[in-house]
């Protein structure tokens, strides 16, 4: 291979060999961390929310009117909704899942106020509250109806408490943890009646999503929300039919909305989806323009060289030799640019990693960026190569 | 041998055809030193180009060293001039980018010769043409007249049987088409068969044999004191 004549000939065409290096160097820094950003984010998208959602509702209501009174109301909504054909389960919650927004406690191990306080994001539930999640007990048992309170500031922290596996790892490490007491930061205690599988909470950001806590309390006061489980497939028609049951005249209150639980999870994940189509198309667009560049300088270049491309083929190059010219220039310019690529990339990550605590990247993504570029520099300067090796040997006796 | 009989090449555009060269008939024996005369248009660079490979042609047979050319696809051309043929231009056409050592490297890296056989062919020959203390000056460095030396020992450089010259000396003074002329007696005085095309006749009465061509066609030989010519 003709390398170091090759180098010899780059070297003295700096500026413009200089520049589309540059692109590629930049090309490659912001193409691995925006990659790897889309990663991080597609997995966040991806995780699993732990519950039906497929087949999940919540309906709102408010209640207006003086003689309005919550506790029957909320007993007869129950009702209601538990008797619709294919609701599977329905309960009160004090929040929606994935909806931004949600009530959060500290819990801890022991009742030393020292002890390590666990952030836990509560959901106040009813007998059927797991059920109407579509959450499995791993341990344990569900709560009972002599069990449930309402809700109240005098009974916050209540007696018994469900936790999600993460939780109670985070509480207990690996040790059996049913029937085991869990605190709140004043020293009211709770005891650990069952574990579930994980499940997200309420909100998308939270470092800690999983650290889920049941409560056994009933929703009270003139804003209820349900949360309501169907067969699967019915739950469109079982939102119309459950807004149509409660919305009766004359009784006080209206039904506010009802959304499905697809709802919440499709608004919690907007902003990472744009995030991801925004890195994507800037990846695309930068990768074009470095594209163009290589092709820009190749074409150039070949224009340039013309009666050199001549001169070559007249004292013996082959078609095949002039196109392994320029493919191999081309490659020694990505690797020059790959390479200042590569550290400008850590360097990148380190300025996002300190400026939006994001993670710092991962090798692979410079790697498969280096990959990546080195294949699109070879495809884009194939065609004028290709054109270069059309010149006629006959063009170096020409002398225009 | 070159041996050229009936040869036709045409120029085509899209509204007219130029015969650039009609029925050219030519044989050079192996060691002469021709001259290649005529006036501007006659056909002399035509005649250069198809004997050098660089161009294919319509009619006739060409043959070199006994091979068809007319029959070599692309590749074959390009493998027979890189071995048998060195060609020497009127504006040099040495890369620039590369300096002297690298420029007279490049057929020999498409001849596939390895790094120490390029290195002793390529420092005999600047040997020969006087420039071993240029290996590394790139052209721009050097004169019109050196730039040629460089040209010369890239021709030479992998042994050629033939040895195609276009107007050599038309970019160098006198003193320097001289000494370019002297050493390309040298080199045919070894062995080397020299075809070079001229308009200078000075330079045309030191070949063995001068050609004139006109329209494209031998019209005169003219032979001088070579004991070849009379053999051909």
């Amino acid at each position: 291979m003709e390398i170091r004549p090759i180098l010899s000939a780059m070297m003295r065409n700096r500026s413009g060999v200089l520049l589309v290096g540059l692109q590629i160097a930049i090309t490659l820094a912001v193409a691995a961390n925006a990659a790897f950003i889309i990663q991080q984010r597609l997995e966040k998208i991806g995780r699993p929310s732990g519950v039906d959602a497929a087949n999940m509702f919540y309906v709102y209501s408010y209640g207006y009117s003086p003689s309005y009174d919550s506790k029957p109301t909320l007993a007869a909504d129950l009702d209601t909704l538990r008797r619709l054909p294919g609701v599977l389960a329905a309960s009160s919650t004090n929040g929606m899942l994935l909806s931004g927004g949600g009530s959060a406690n500290s819990y801890q191990a022991s009742a030393n106020t020292k002890a390590p306080q666990i952030p836990g994001n509560y959901f106040e539930i009813g007998e059927q509250g797991l059920n109407a999640l579509g959450v499995k007990l791993v341990a344990g048992r569900n709560f009972r109806a002599d069990e449930l309170t309402y809700s109240g500031l005098d009974n916050l922290f209540p007696k018994q408490i469900i936790v999600t596996r993460t939780m109670a790892k985070a509480l207990f490490g690996d040790e059996r943890v049913v029937g085991r007491l869990v605190y709140s930061p004043t020293g009211d205690a709770a005891e650990i009646i069952g574990v579930t599988q994980n499940m997200m909470g309420s909100w998308v950001d939270n470092r800690h999503p999983e650290n889920v806590v049941f409560h056994p309390i009933l929703q009270r006061g003139a804003r209820l929300t349900y949360m309501v489980r169907t067969e699967p497939g019915r739950r469109d028609e079982l939102m119309a039919r459950a807004e149509k049951a409660l919305s009766k005249p004359g009784d006080g209150r209206f039904v506010v909305w009802v959304h499905s639980q697809e709802h919440y999870i499709k608004n919690s994940y907007r902003s990472d989806r744009r995030m991801v189509v925004f890195l994507w198309t800037m990846i695309c667009l930068m990768v074009g323009v470095t594209a163009l560049g290589i092709v820009g300088l190749a074409t150039f270049l070949v224009n340039a060289r013309r009666k050199q491309i001549g001169t070559r083929r007249a004292i013996g190059a082959r078609r095949i030799d002039i196109v392994r010219y320029f493919m191999v220039e081309n490659g020694l310019l990505t690797a020059f640019g790959v390479i200042a690529g590569a550290g400008l990339s850590f360097l990148f990550s380190y300025w996002l990693s300190n400026m939006f605590a994001l993670p710092p990247l991962k090798l692979r993504f410079v790697l498969w960026g280096i990959a990546a570029l080195l294949l699109l520099g070879q495809m884009a300067v194939f065609i004028p190569a290709r054109r270069a090796a059309a010149v006629p040997p006959a063009l170096a006796t020409r002398t225009v | 041998m070159l041996e050229m009989q009936n040869v036709v090449k045409i120029y085509r555009t899209d509204l007219i055809e130029t015969h650039a060269l009609r029925d050219f008939n030519l044989r050079v024996a192996d060691g002469e030193f021709v001259a290649v005369t005529g006036p501007s248009g006659s056909g002399k660079t035509t005649f250069l180009n198809v004997a050098g490979l660089l161009e294919g042609f319509e009619s006739g047979s060409y043959r070199l060293d006994g091979k068809n050319i007319g029959e070599l696809d692309d590749d074959a051309r390009s493998r027979t001039r890189n071995q048998k043929i060195g060609f020497i231009f009127q504006s040099f056409n040495l890369i620039p980018d590369l300096d002297v050592f690298d420029n007279i490297d490049v057929p020999l890296r498409y001849r596939g010769f390895n790094a120490a056989e390029r290195r002793r062919r390529i420092e005999r020959v600047l040997e020969l043409v006087g420039l071993a203390s240029r290996a590394r000056h790139v052209p721009s460095q050097l004169s019109g007249g050196q730039q040629q030396r460089v040209a010369i020992a890239r021709a030479l450089a992998g042994e050629p049987r033939f040895l195609l010259a276009d107007e050599p000396t038309g970019n160098l003074d006198s003193l320097m088409a001289r000494q370019i002329m002297d050493l390309l007696e040298e080199i045919n005085s070894r062995g080397t068969t020299i075809i070079m095309v001229t308009h200078d006749p000075e330079l045309a009465n030191r070949a063995h044999r001068n050609v004139h061509v006109m329209d494209g066609q031998v019209t005169d030989f003219h032979a001088f004191e070579s004991p070849l010519a009379a053999a051909v």
